[in-house]
């Protein structure tokens, strides 16, 4: 069975870590990490989605290429004077091809049902956040317009500073300041009439689902494939390629035959990879839903 | 015999090694943006930043001031940014919440200058301020602070943006005495217990002394405390015609609900308030403080075209609904003199920040031009006395005709003392006892 979101969390990357050392506190703007953590290789993500692509492409195609020209030669010895070795060598390459078939699809799947997830809790949270401005917005003055000050502050902050950092790889604890701010705003109101008691319980359950789907959202900042099965998947890579250049036949049409093969290795590697963290890449999510209520919160 | 041609001279290459080569150097080619990176696709440079903090409480009792404080401040450091940022950099902020906790502050401070900023703007009250201070010296960094403070201060660490008293209480304290001012007589000290009502009032005691205008008692009440129910019976029995109020922060609620439950006529006794802004008015009733005043360098009323486009600016981005107030134009005025002060020395040294505020720096800032005064590092002021309205903002009643000099060491109540950062630094006179004249 597949991990779940949960369970293929990442450590936290060395920024997050620091601003931890704060009390959660912090607010990097714009920062990128203060110091790159050893398995931050996420500057792939930094490259626009199409030369990604190619680079995938170009990286299995001359694996396979260079293979073909060095490696060939030597493993082609093993099969060299075995009967029907192109027959032998093509039933391993299907068996195998259904085993690895089988594991990239339901990776692809899973990787896809993250971004699905960590999307669907963005919008629940921005749900959330609107539901909870349209209640305090009931709330006898001051705490009505403190409230809806902090909640706007709130969902400014996390379109201008918390989503770039996410697209970095960074959990943006530093959200948590603003949401004490609003709890605490929140707890100093009293109600005193039975209407005020109903709006406050309806506003005091909006905020711990907001509460509930902001963390999820944090979470899946650094969801994504644990390494072991990357190491899995490349592992099944080479050794689809490293079959083929067992095949007896012309050397230009092994490369072209091959070569196809790599590069929709590299096609399919590039589409995890891409869906692997919900926030970066060009399969990610927008902070659309807070963009559309924060403009609603300012035309109020 | 056939002649020898260079062609003959060179090895024999095979289909397979020609093919071998070229595959190579494909790959190659094809890998090298991933081992080289940036070399060739066009990948994003890292901006140079430099990194600054934003010490502030965001909860507890003086929340609602930082969390003005800092929003002021990202803004300005947000269009600084946009316009290219300073020395060619980009500024990156750290902003910690305080959490209205002194131990907190001093942990902060310290963590934030190991993380390498080159300056913090902060603090609210003076005695964050005063704990701050010593972190900021040990460090070598500037702490700049906007909000108005009791002066008897200078540290070479600190640029004070905020008003001092003979920028602001003192001025007030004369418009009290005049026939403007309602010609009063005797004025009722109400203040938080620490060191700026404790030092304002002080300097308030020695200002009056033989004056028209007599100090008639003084009450003060922990940070965040609301019982202030012996103020009102105080002013009955000391006929006291004025109260001059240093109450920081949510403490306000108490004591104006106080007053306006005993009946205190704001005509007859009005309230002169040194820590009340519009930010601060949002929390008060207005039937409970309308009427009273407020001294300060700034309000958000201010007629003028400067502050009507800066106004706008704040609330384009933060909200239409929010204020601007006395701390935020020193703290926008401050980001812009610092960043000036950069500009000059041409570096983020503070020592050589220091050496640019002798060139007199100066700020068009929405509540008017402020200069820098290099010996002091306080700036000057314009004082404004303010009525409060129903719609929590102010009528100004009063302003100085012209900016004030700061003297962080009035004589009359701080002889022999002095400084100049340009200079000798700080003279030594007296040592004085705040309430030892009480």
């Amino acid at each position: 069975m597949l991990p779940s979101p949960r369970q293929t969390r990442r450590p936290i990357p060395a920024a997050a870590v620091t601003s931890a050392a704060f009390g959660t506190d912090f607010l990097p703007v714009d920062t990128p990490p203060l110091s790159a953590a050893p398995q931050d290789w996420y500057w792939l993500y930094e490259i626009p989605p199409l030369r990604l692509a190619v680079l995938f492409i170009a990286a299995f195609v001359g694996f396979y290429w260079a293979g073909c020209i060095f490696l060939r030669p030597i493993l082609r010895q093993f099969v060299k004077y075995t009967t029907g070795a192109n027959d032998i060598v093509g039933y391993v390459l299907s068996c195998f091809g259904v085993f690895y078939g089988l594991l990239l699809g339901l990776i692809a799947v899973t990787a896809y049902q993250n971004v699905a997830d960590a999307g669907a809790n963005v919008t629940r949270e921005a749900a959330a956040l609107s539901a909870l401005y349209e209640d305090v917005s009931n709330y006898p003055a001051p705490h009505g317009q403190n409230l809806r000050w902090l909640l706007r502050d709130y969902t400014r902050y996390v379109i201008k500073y918390a989503w770039p950092l996410q697209r970095r790889g960074v959990i943006p604890e530093e959200g948590t300041i603003r949401v004490d701010a609003v709890q605490e705003e929140l707890l100093s109101f009293q109600p005193v009439t039975p209407a005020e008691q109903i709006l406050h319980a309806e506003a005091l359950r909006q905020f711990n689902h907001f509460l509930e789907a902001r963390r999820l959202r944090l979470f899946s900042v650094t969801s994504g494939l644990p390494a072991t099965m990357w190491y899995v998947m490349i592992l099944g890579a080479v050794l689809n390629l490293a079959i083929c250049w067992l095949f007896d036949m012309r050397f230009i049409t092994q490369l072209m035959l091959g070569g196809i093969l790599a590069a929709y290795l590299g096609t399919m590697m590039f589409l995890i990879f891409d869906m692997n963290q919900p926030f970066r890449g060009d399969v990610s999510i927008s902070a659309e839903p807070f963009e559309v209520i924060y403009e609603r919160m300012n035309e109020d | 015999m056939p002649g020898i041609t260079p062609t003959d001279l060179a090895p024999r290459l095979s289909r397979r090694a020609v093919l071998a080569r070229a595959t190579t150097l494909a790959a190659a080619r094809a890998l090298a943006p991933a081992t080289f990176v940036g070399c060739s696709m066009g990948l994003p440079t890292k901006a140079p930043k430099v990194l600054v903090g934003l010490l502030h409480s965001q909860t507890g009792t003086t929340g609602g001031g930082g969390r003005s404080l800092r929003d002021v401040e990202l803004h300005a450091f947000e269009q600084i940014n946009k316009a290219g940022g300073i020395l060619g950099r980009q500024v990156e902020i750290l902003a910690p919440n305080a959490g209205s906790r002194p131990d907190r502050r001093i942990k902060l401070a310290r963590r934030i200058l190991d993380e390498g900023a080159v300056a913090i703007f902060g603090c609210w009250t003076s005695a964050s301020r005063k704990s701050v201070l010593p972190v900021m010296e040990e460090a070598k960094r500037l702490l700049l602070y906007a909000v108005q403070y009791e002066g008897n201060e200078s540290s070479p660490s600190c640029v004070y943006g905020g008003m001092v008293p003979n920028q602001q209480i003192l001025p007030a304290l004369d418009w009290l005495e005049s026939p403007a001012g309602g010609a009063r007589r005797r004025i009722l000290l109400v203040g938080s217990d620490y060191v700026f009502p404790r030092t304002a009032h002080y300097v308030t005691r020695k200002y009056l002394a033989g004056r028209d205008l007599k100090v008639v008692g003084e009450f003060y009440r922990p940070l965040g405390d609301q019982d202030f129910s012996l103020v009102a019976r105080m002013l009955e029995e000391l006929e006291a015609d004025c109260v001059l109020n240093t109450v920081n922060g949510d403490s306000n609620e108490g004591l104006f609900k106080a007053l306006a439950e005993a009946g205190v006529d704001p005509d007859k006794t009005p309230v002169i308030s040194t820590s009340i802004a519009e930010d601060e008015l949002r929390s008060l009733p207005p039937e409970q403080v309308k009427g009273h005043y407020a001294v300060s360098c700034y309000f958000q009323s201010l007629a003028t075209p400067a502050n009507r486009e800066w106004v706008a600016g704040f609330q384009e981005e933060f909200g239409h609904d929010r204020v601007t107030d006395d701390p935020m134009e020193p703290a926008w005025c401050l980001v812009h003199l610092w960043k000036q002060a950069v500009e000059k020395a041409g570096s983020f040294e503070t020592e050589a920040v220091r050496q640019a505020f002798r060139a007199g720096l100066e700020f068009a800032g929405p509540g008017g031009t402020v200069r820098l005064d290099p010996k002091t590092q306080h700036t000057t002021k314009y004082c404004r006395i303010g009525r409060i309205r129903p719609d929590r903002q102010f009528t100004i009643e009063w302003e100085s005709p012209e900016p004030i000099q700061p003297d962080p060491y009035p004589a009359f109540a701080f002889p022999g003392w002095k400084c100049d950062w340009t200079a000798e630094g700080i003279t030594r006179g007296a040592e004085v006892s705040l309430d030892g004249d009480l």
